[in-house]
């Protein structure tokens, strides 16, 4: 019976099953019944990756329950899924999260719910697919099949005025960053085929583990890098590249921006793929990683500080988070690369959760705007109060899983670039003032609005949503093993990689 | 290039491609004949669909491990002009591309209800038959004189059913390019069988007579051009696409520019009748080719991007991007050809697809101003749906087959020309892209106009959402599983690239 368990192609099965959901949905009969078809779904994805999780190894080296097929064999383009330490926890999380997703969206979408839930769940295969891609096409073919999913979310269901301009800014942004992803993966296939001495298309390669193992001439690989660097810095995004991300968060429905703050799925492209792939060049130019990070650390906690929108400042603030991870992982060690797997695991959990609180307290006040917030404590204390959990779990307060993750990150940015780590605590500091001023102008104080004075405390179901959301951050935050044991096999075989191509 | 051919017999117990040539020919002298039957339309679609059929039972029969071409059928007629038809593998992908886009053109028609039906099946059946002859004939003199015959057919469908008061003038200006584009295709053929006759002493139209007879480098570089021009001005090729914006704001809006666009008959040729027969020639100017087609792909691009008419503006997307087929086919590198031929299905496909929803649009708005259009997702949510999809096509987003096909486009393009023309080309492809996101938006997303119609809209019917769902249903199976059109044409293109050494090894 174990081996015929173990035979399910169950990576592969936790994307097909998003992607049968996705069009299948379309199928459901009234808007009720599309409703329960995407929760199941999303339920069974939760079961599924959960199993995964279960079954990995973390003691082992190298990818688990690989699975591959031939895709295009003229070209050696593979499908080939496969998890290690690093991706693992990505999976139940992002499952988690879309949960929290489409519960939070039950009574919010009233137009198009087939559509609406059927593009949620194929933007969750797509995620998925990210995590599990071994092959850099079908990573590809993931990365940009999330665009369809985001373009249509925002332009349809948007909730502000400029939805269509934003949809379209935050596609077109997306596509030309594709461009220089796409080269890379291409020029790295080529150079495959130039080491090994075969002819095209024989010797062209676009598997992952192959990739990692040939060698790389210093000038290819400074292309590359500078290639993947820019093509996951607008994903990130990183500053300057950033613009898309706060117009999203305005205009964007709350499911939309919440996804987008929440997974930072160039943050995980930097990890997997840009400094793996191109370590001597990512080496050279670690300054120039540490500078973008310092400047998106900076820039961001000053520019959320300005901000007089909850959803904007949220937007804000994370790209100046994002930067503290880009940092750490600038720092080539292994608290560096700890620290940022586990941060970019927390924005799952505590910039989303934040995100859906707003969303929450959007849909009664119909405004996120400070004007017209003030003395929510009085009707919603349960919102005011995990809304100073994920506050303080953002700033890395102890006691919250944000603590070990941005020990980490400072503790490595301080002993590789002295200067860039205190720049980053400063960046820090400025975080913590303006989540407490923020917070006690919006939730505490005197309620202006009658709107506020009246408006409903959170329901069952977003109570659901909340604590889970919460317990998952005490629960990492008190006992932080239970993330590092799992990604530590696999970071240090990343700081491996690192070394033997050190210049 | 050495072509040789196996008879019919040997692959199938009936001669398919006389079949394939003659079924829609009855067919549309039956449409004639039936004129006012009331079972006109299911006889049409019956013909239409067995064509269908036929083309997939030899797509099965044949076999792709050589590049050998199949299916031969020889007639003797008068000397030079014998009857000679065989396919390969490229030839297949077109027709069955052909079959296809007949059999959808013909439910639109239908359904639009394209008076009197009768002509319409006929003149549409007309062109069937002479597609598929010219993808089955061997003889550059048949070529011609079908693509002559077809031009005809098209011209009039473009304006029998045409709404714009200007489309006398559309009408004429087309002629005048393609007429040109016929006369430097006769000179060029008149030219090769001269030759032939100069050295062998016979005259011959015959691509396997023609292929094995020797040409002075000069002489080869007339008849490239004389052909290359000839072909190209149908496709369209920057510069000469003249007629294309005419065209499409004043022909008819969605089944000539189907068959006529969709299907690009002029990379075909190229492949089958000009690669094999002046390699010489196309190594000595392929670069100033892609210097063209660069510069085209950039100017249609931006002129695109200032059309404020929808049709007009898919005419310059299709316009950039038969830049980027060209650029394919003239970096002579294997996985460039494969490329072309892939990007040429699914642009055919993927601008077809275009055409047909902007008719069913019209349909219903009366207008494709982009001005006058806006709001139209809420009302045929699926029909917006399958214009993304094609649009996504044209782009190259994965996930869709156009992305396989520009991936390997550009793979070639770096190893032949490097960085730097093939990042030109990309950002031109991205620049397409936000032309047709910016014209999506507006039609089906943007809010309704003042004075428009667009709160009376009627719902898509179930015909023309088969129509749409058939072809979502072909773009993204194709999409994710590309191997079975890559194999059709991995050898007969193989052959092909032997004649243009370094295109498969010399990448240094």
């Amino acid at each position: 019976m174990p081996d015929m368990i173990e035979s399910i192609p169950i990576l592969s099965l936790a994307i097909l099953a998003l992607l049968a959901g996705g069009l299948l949905i379309v199928l459901a009969p009234d808007h009720r019944t599309v409703r329960w078809v995407a929760l199941t779904v999303a339920v069974l994805e939760l079961v599924l990756t959960v199993i995964i999780l279960v079954r990995f190894d973390a003691q082992l080296q190298g990818f688990q329950m690989v699975e591959k097929a031939n895709w295009i064999p003229t070209l050696n383009i593979q499908y080939q899924v496969g998890v290690d330490g690093i991706s693992i926890l990505f999976l139940p999380l992002t499952a988690v999260l879309f949960l929290a997703v489409i519960i939070a969206s039950w009574n919010m979408v009233r137009v198009m719910p087939r559509l609406y839930f059927g593009l949620l769940l194929l933007l969750e295969a797509a995620v998925m697919g990210i995590y599990l891609a071994l092959d850099t096409m079908m990573f590809f073919l993931f990365w940009e099949m999330t665009l369809i999913s985001f373009y249509f979310l925002i332009s349809l269901w948007g909730i502000g005025p400029q939805r269509r301009f934003a949809a379209a800014k935050y596609t077109l942004y997306m596509l030309i960053g594709g461009v220089p992803l796409l080269f890379a993966f291409i020029l790295l296939a080529i150079n495959h085929a130039d080491q090994t001495g075969m002819a095209i298309p024989a010797g062209l390669s676009f598997d992952y583990a192959t990739l990692l193992a040939t060698e790389l001439p210093s000038g290819t690989g400074m292309v590359v890098f500078l290639l993947l660097l820019a093509g996951f810095a607008v994903k990130t995004p990183l500053f300057p590249l950033h613009t898309w991300l706060p117009v999203v968060s305005m205009e964007g429905p709350i499911a939309a921006a919440t996804l987008m703050v929440g997974l930072k799925l160039g943050a995980y492209g930097l990890i997997r793929y840009a400094i793996p792939l191109a370590p001597e060049a990512a080496q050279q130019l670690h300054w120039l990683l540490v500078a973008l990070a310092v400047a998106g650390i900076l820039y961001g906690a000053l520019a959320a500080m300005a901000q007089t929108n909850l959803r904007r400042m949220l937007a804000y603030s994370s790209i100046s988070h994002v930067g503290l991870v880009v940092l750490g992982i600038a720092s080539f060690n292994i608290q560096g690369i700890q620290g940022a797997v586990f941060q970019t695991l927390n924005f799952i959990i505590i910039s989303g959760g934040a995100f859906l609180l707003t969303g929450f307290l959007y849909q009664r006040t119909g405004s996120t705007d400070f004007i017209s917030l003030g003395g929510v404590a009085r009707s919603m204390p349960l919102l005011t109060a995990f809304y100073f959990l994920f506050g303080i779990a953002g700033m890395g307060i102890p006691g919250t899983s944000g603590f070990p993750a941005e020990f980490l990150l400072l503790f490595s940015a301080l002993k590789t670039h002295t200067g860039a780590g205190l720049a980053a605590l400063v960046g820090v500091v400025i975080g913590a003032v303006y989540f407490l001023r923020i917070y006690r102008r919006a939730f505490l104080g005197a309620a202006t609005s009658r709107v506020i004075v009246e408006a409903a405390d959170l329901r069952k179901h977003e109570l659901l949503i909340a604590a889970a959301l919460a317990l998952l951050i005490l629960i990492a935050g008190f006992y932080p093993a239970i993330v590092l044991d799992v990604t530590r096999v696999a970071s240090e075989d990343w700081i491996a990689n690192l070394a033997t191509a050190s210049p | 290039m050495l072509f040789t051919e196996l008879n019919w017999t040997l692959n199938s117990p009936y001669p398919v491609l006389i079949t394939l040539q003659l079924l829609p020919l009855a067919g549309a002298l039956l449409m004639l004949a039936l004129k006012d039957s009331l079972r006109l339309k299911q006889v049409g679609l019956l013909v239409a669909g067995v064509e269908m059929l036929l083309v997939i039972d030899m797509y099965r029969r044949y076999n792709h491990t050589t590049a050998t071409m199949q299916f031969a059928e020889r007639l003797d007629l008068f000397g030079p002009f014998a009857y000679h038809a065989a396919v390969d593998g490229i030839s297949i992908v077109f027709m069955l591309l052909t079959a296809l886009m007949c059999l959808l053109v013909a439910i639109y028609g239908i359904i639009r209800g394209l008076e009197p039906t009768s002509r319409f099946l006929s003149v549409l059946l007309g062109v069937e038959a002479s597609l598929m002859a010219m993808f089955s004939t061997m003889n550059l003199m048949w070529f011609i004189v079908l693509s002559t015959a077809q031009l005809g057919l098209i011209g009039y469908m473009l304006w029998r059913w045409a709404l714009s008061p200007e489309k006398d003038f559309a009408l004429t200006r087309f002629y005048q390019f393609m007429g040109i584009g016929i006369l430097l295709l006769l000179a060029g053929t008149v030219a090769l069988g001269w030759n032939a006759a100069h050295i062998t002493g016979q005259w011959s139209f015959d691509v396997f007579v023609l292929s094995q007879v020797p040409m002075l480098v000069g002489f080869q570089s007339v008849v490239f051009f004389l052909l290359f021009y000839g072909f190209t001005i149908r496709t369209p090729f920057f510069p000469l696409h003249g007629w294309l914006p005419l065209i499409a704001e004043h022909g008819n809006i969605a089944v000539a520019p189907a068959l006529f666009i969709g299907i690009k008959i002029g990379v075909y040729a190229l492949l089958r009748f000009v690669f094999p027969l002046v390699p010489d020639a196309i190594i000595q100017w392929h670069n100033y080719v892609v210097g063209f087609a660069v510069v085209g792909i950039f100017y249609a691009a931006l002129l695109a991007m200032v059309q404020s008419d929808l049709r007009r503006l898919i005419a310059f997307a299709i316009l950039s991007h038969t830049g980027i087929i060209v650029m394919g086919l003239f970096s002579l590198h294997h996985l460039a050809f494969q490329g072309a031929v892939l990007l040429s299905v699914t642009f055919g496909l993927a601008a077809a697809t275009l055409s047909l929803m902007t008719g069913m649009i019209f349909r219903r708005t009366r207008t494709t101003r982009l001005d006058k259009l806006g709001g139209l997702f809420d009302h045929i949510p699926l029909i917006g749906i399958t214009f993304f999809i094609a649009g996504l096509s044209i782009i190259g987003m994965p996930g869709t087959p156009g992305f396989d096909a520009v991936h390997l486009v550009l793979e070639a393009s770096i190893v032949r020309f490097g960085g730097l023309v093939t990042i030109a080309a990309a950002l031109g492809n991205v620049l397409a892209a936000g032309f047709l996101l910016w014209a999506f938006q507006r039609a089906f997303l943007g809010s309704t106009p003042e004075g428009a119609t667009s709160a009376n809209i009627e719902p898509a019917r179930p015909s023309e959402l088969l129509i749409a769902g058939l072809i979502v249903a072909v773009l993204l199976s194709t999409g994710f599983h590309i191997t079975p059109l890559m194999d059709l044409i991995e050898m007969p293109l193989e052959s092909i690239s032997q004649l243009y050494p370094g295109g498969d090894a010399g990448h240094d």
